[in-house]
């Protein structure tokens, strides 16, 4: 089968070292003490002004963690880590503002190229003068997408806050709302992933650095996508962020998350928290482009990527959307889930996993059926190269009370070289007798006779196995905002070079 | 993790019989397998066993002939029941089973703790059926580990018959190991127990060996039954089949965990596992968890599981063709379970636990 063995030799070939995105800016870092005890704690609460009950919550969320086992059930393996021995907070020490791009150090503006933001809304990200008035009128004619840049740990300027805020969308760092909207925050902060839910998440809640804070007032159809790219930027600077959302009744907002990492030789330590609540006839839309330093042949660094990642369609007629490419990363733990509380409540999963390389990743989803009539639907699809390991690990539960409950799953994995291993564990619990739920897995690899069909038709080897392997993904592929579109499909063909075309 | 387990009465009484080894070892570290063991997260055997009088049972287990021998050494247990079984059951008796014989297992348990190891052997070339029955009285805990062994080219069709037990336990754990060539076919009809566990480890060599693995169930009101099985796949050119089916009434539990496992060096693996369940009523519940890992690229392995009740559609078709509803709820769940049952290749066999599965839903009307 040469097409396949040219496949192989591709992966082979895209060897981690030619990560993209490798690339470390050298700017002053403000760092709190390396370790994490109740100062470390106390530290980060301090240099982000917040309020005594913010404080409080963090060090009971230490407190509790540290009676905490680290949760050893996923498929995957890696060294200890050593908690102690990694920054917990680190702020890029100038945040001032600039008269004209002139003014804004040339790595700094080169980061943001590399991370292909454009140079106007670079402008408005980083706070130069009169910028927000000219953007503001190219608004109308450009794609609307706002911008929180997490800048390492903090969230240094909000892009197009005012149009957000004349729609009455409130979108800024949750360092800013805590301290603005503290009875917004206090209200949904850790009700839906609760201070002492798992090792990693209680951990973020001791420790979260920023994130972006969401809420779409009643009735609001958020006017822009919005949108926020994570950059880990300091040496063994572990990264905590805290995302919370909020549709409120009939509300609607887009989200997208996007991803990339420095090179580094360290592994670092990714534990982030996203809280999603939708009220009544609310939807939201999550989607995620993650493409993490995987670490390099020999699997020696990259991020550890344990995420926590729930919503809670809390109203009736409440919709959530998990969208999520994951081509990145050493290590992943991550399960997007929606809790159906609501009568007619919807959750969506659509999921691209591609590991190469000595890539380990443990994703899927969990579906729990609370409410009536509720709906969720999971496509899932794995790919495996190189001397990677991958596993979907799913739950779907109908509980007693949730009649006509109702769920299909798929999730296929794809299988190129014979030195990597794809793994499906879905847990199906049904608890009530009008409910369906389906689930269909597959494993294989790239079928010889597809492909065959494909050269009959006089397409070249290469653009055949590309075809194919984008037509394996394609019903995750289109459900990809726009924004988003090509930026996944550019990440796909990074990670599997060769075998897309 | 943590301080060890404050045992209960039945495990003080499991190890007071017990000598010093691992099995002992375990149950003093974490007690018998209970709901935070992934492997038992459905099947609580702990909290189970703990409501049962602690006490010797006995167990009866009838073959139709005597032991060829009797064997010291078993291999490793894949569980703590198993080993449990192998440490308490007694010698192992071990039965070599001849050309197109028909091996009889009648097992009947008394109330309180029962164990047994057995090993059956079919030679190369041989083809036996092994046909096992369990009836268990009130209260007791049966606990069987069997070691099935085939030669090259042997063909073994077991069939697993089980019986409604309200008030008592069964554990029956099957490690099935075949040579290349040979032909497993299994066929489980459960009617499940307070908690039953049909626990099955197949070692599949691939080389032109089958493997078929079956099942149907009906559960009632407070019956538990727990089909386990793991395949693992460790040469290429194997085949793999398993179809199992089962209604569940208000107050019953399912439960399905089946795994394939497809080692690097199984290509060209055709495996297919399928789950499906009815839900006949409020309170009713299955739990499945139909898992693969696959460390081969050129196979063909898929799972399917779906859950729900009754087709609608058929289920009027019937009413307005003028069958009562109760009739043709019933009919529908019969052709729903038969199923697997037809598959059986011997005639007797299949057409006695197709008149079972009929005698068990007629009951239930």
């Amino acid at each position: 089968m040469p097409a396949v063995k040219e496949t192989i030799e591709d992966v082979r070939r895209l060897e981690a070292d030619k990560y993209k995105y490798g690339f470390s800016t050298e700017i002053e870092q403000e760092f709190a003490p390396k370790g994490l005890s109740e100062d470390t704690v106390r530290f980060i609460s301090a240099k982000k002004d917040e309020p005594e009950w913010m404080l409080n919550w963090r060090l009971e969320a230490f407190r509790r963690w540290k009676e905490m086992d680290e949760p050893e059930w996923a498929n995957v393996g890696y060294p200890p880590i050593d908690y102690q021995d990694a920054y917990y907070y680190a702020a890029p020490k100038n945040v001032t503002k600039y008269k004209s791009l002139d003014e804004v150090p040339a790595e700094i503006l080169e980061t943001y190229e590399k991370l292909g933001i454009p140079l106007r809304e670079a402008e408005v990200l980083l706070g130069v003068e009169g910028a927000e008035n000219r953007t503001a009128a190219e608004a109308r004619e450009t794609p609307r997408v706002a911008v929180d840049a997490v800048f390492d740990s903090v969230s240094v300027v909000t892009t197009f806050r005012k149009e957000l805020e004349k729609a009455g969308v409130i979108f800024m760092p949750i360092s800013e709302a805590i301290r603005e909207y503290p009875e917004l925050v206090r209200k949904y902060l850790g009700s839906v992933v609760p201070v002492t839910d798992n090792f990693f998440a209680t951990l973020n809640s001791a420790v979260f650095s920023d994130g972006s804070f969401v809420y779409v007032p009643p009735g609001v159809r958020c006017p822009m996508e919005l949108s926020t790219y994570f950059r880990m930027n300091a040496q063994g600077t572990g990264q905590f962020e805290r995302t919370l959302i909020i549709a409120d009744k009939g509300a609607y907002v887009s989200y997208l998350e996007g991803c990339t990492a420095p090179m580094r030789d360290e592994n670092q330590l990714h534990a982030a928290v996203v809280e999603l609540v939708a009220l009544d006839d609310a939807q939201i839309k999550y989607s995620t482009v993650q493409n993490w330093w995987p670490g390099d042949a020999e699997g020696k660094g990259g991020v550890y990527n344990f995420v926590t990642k729930r919503a809670d369609c809390r109203g009736r007629n409440s919709k959530v959307s998990w969208t999520q490419v994951e081509t990145g990363s050493a290590i992943t733990w991550k399960y997007p889930s929606c809790v159906l509380r609501g009568d007619n409540s919807q959750g969506e999963f659509y999921s691209i996993a591609v590991t190469n390389g000595r890539q380990q990743a443990d994703t899927g989803t969990k579906m729990i059926h609370l409410g009536r009539n509720t709906k969720s639907r999971i496509i899932a699809k794995g790919i495996s190269a190189g001397r990677s390991d991958q596993t979907y690990r799913g739950l779907v539960s109908v509980h007693a009370k949730a009649a006509g409950a109702r769920n299909f799953t798929q999730c296929d994995s794809l299988l190129i070289g014979d030195q990597c291993g794809a793994h499906t564990v879905p847990y199906i619990e049904a608890k009530t007798p009008d409910a369906v739920l389906e689930h269909e897995a597959t494993t294989s690899k790239l079928s010889d006779d597809q492909l065959f069909y494909a050269r009959s038709r006089g397409l070249d080897e290469e653009t055949a196995v590309a075809l194919l392997v984008n037509g394996f993904c394609r019903e995750v592929l289109q459900e990809l905002p726009m924004e988003f579109a090509v930026e996944a499909q550019a990440l796909l063909k990074v990670s599997l070079e060769g075998s897309v075309g | 993790m943590g301080l060890p387990v404050k045992l209960n009465l039945y495990e003080e009484a499991l190890l007071d019989a017990l000598p010093d080894g691992e099995a002992a070892e375990a149950i003093r570290a974490s007690g018998l397998p209970h709901r935070r063991v992934e492997a038992w997260k459905w099947s609580d055997l702990r909290t189970v066993l703990s409501r049962l009088p602690a006490k010797t049972g006995v167990m009866a287990a009838r073959t139709p002939r005597e032991a060829d021998s009797e064997v010291l050494a078993l291999p490793e247990p894949v569980s703590l029941p198993a080993r449990l079984a192998g440490l308490l059951g007694g010698p192992a008796g071990m039965f070599v089973l001849k050309a197109a014989e028909r091996f009889t297992l009648d097992v009947s348990a008394s109330e309180g703790a029962s164990h047994r190891a057995l090993v059956i052997e079919v030679p190369a070339g041989v083809s036996a059926v092994l046909h096992e029955r369990y009836a268990l009285d009130a209260g007791a805990f049966a606990n069987i580990a069997l070691d099935i062994r085939l030669g090259e080219g042997a063909r073994l069709t077991r069939i697993i018959e089980q019986d409604a037990a309200p008030e008592a336990v069964l554990v029956v754990t099957g490690t099935v190991t075949l040579a290349s060539h040979a032909d497993y076919a299994q066929t489980t009809l459960g009617f499940g127990a307070k908690l039953a566990r049909i626990e099955t480890h197949i070692t599949h060599p691939g080389h032109g060996a089958r493997v078929r693995l079956d099942s149907a169930y009906l559960l009632a009101e407070g019956l538990h039954l727990d089909q386990t099985s793991i395949v693992r796949h460790t040469g290429p050119h194997g085949v793999t089949e398993e179809l199992s089916k089962g209604a569940v009434m208000p107050g019953g539990r399912g439960v399905f965990q089946g795994k394939i496992h497809v080692e690097r060096a199984a290509q060209k693996t055709d495996a297919r596992m399928n789950h499906r369940g009815l839900l006949l009523g409020e309170r009713a519940e299955i739990d499945a968890k139909p898992e693969l890992e696959i460390y081969a690229d050129d196979v063909a392995c898929a799972h399917g599981n779906a859950l729900g009740e009754l087709d609608a559609e058929a289920l009027f078709y019937m009413r307005q063709r003028g069958i009562p509803e109760i009739a043709a709820r019933a009919l529908l769940t019969e052709s729903f379970l038969a199923e697997p049952l037809e598959r059986i290749e011997d005639e007797a066999i299949r057409d006695a636990l197709l008149a079972r599965l009929r005698t068990a839903l007629e009951a239930l009307r």
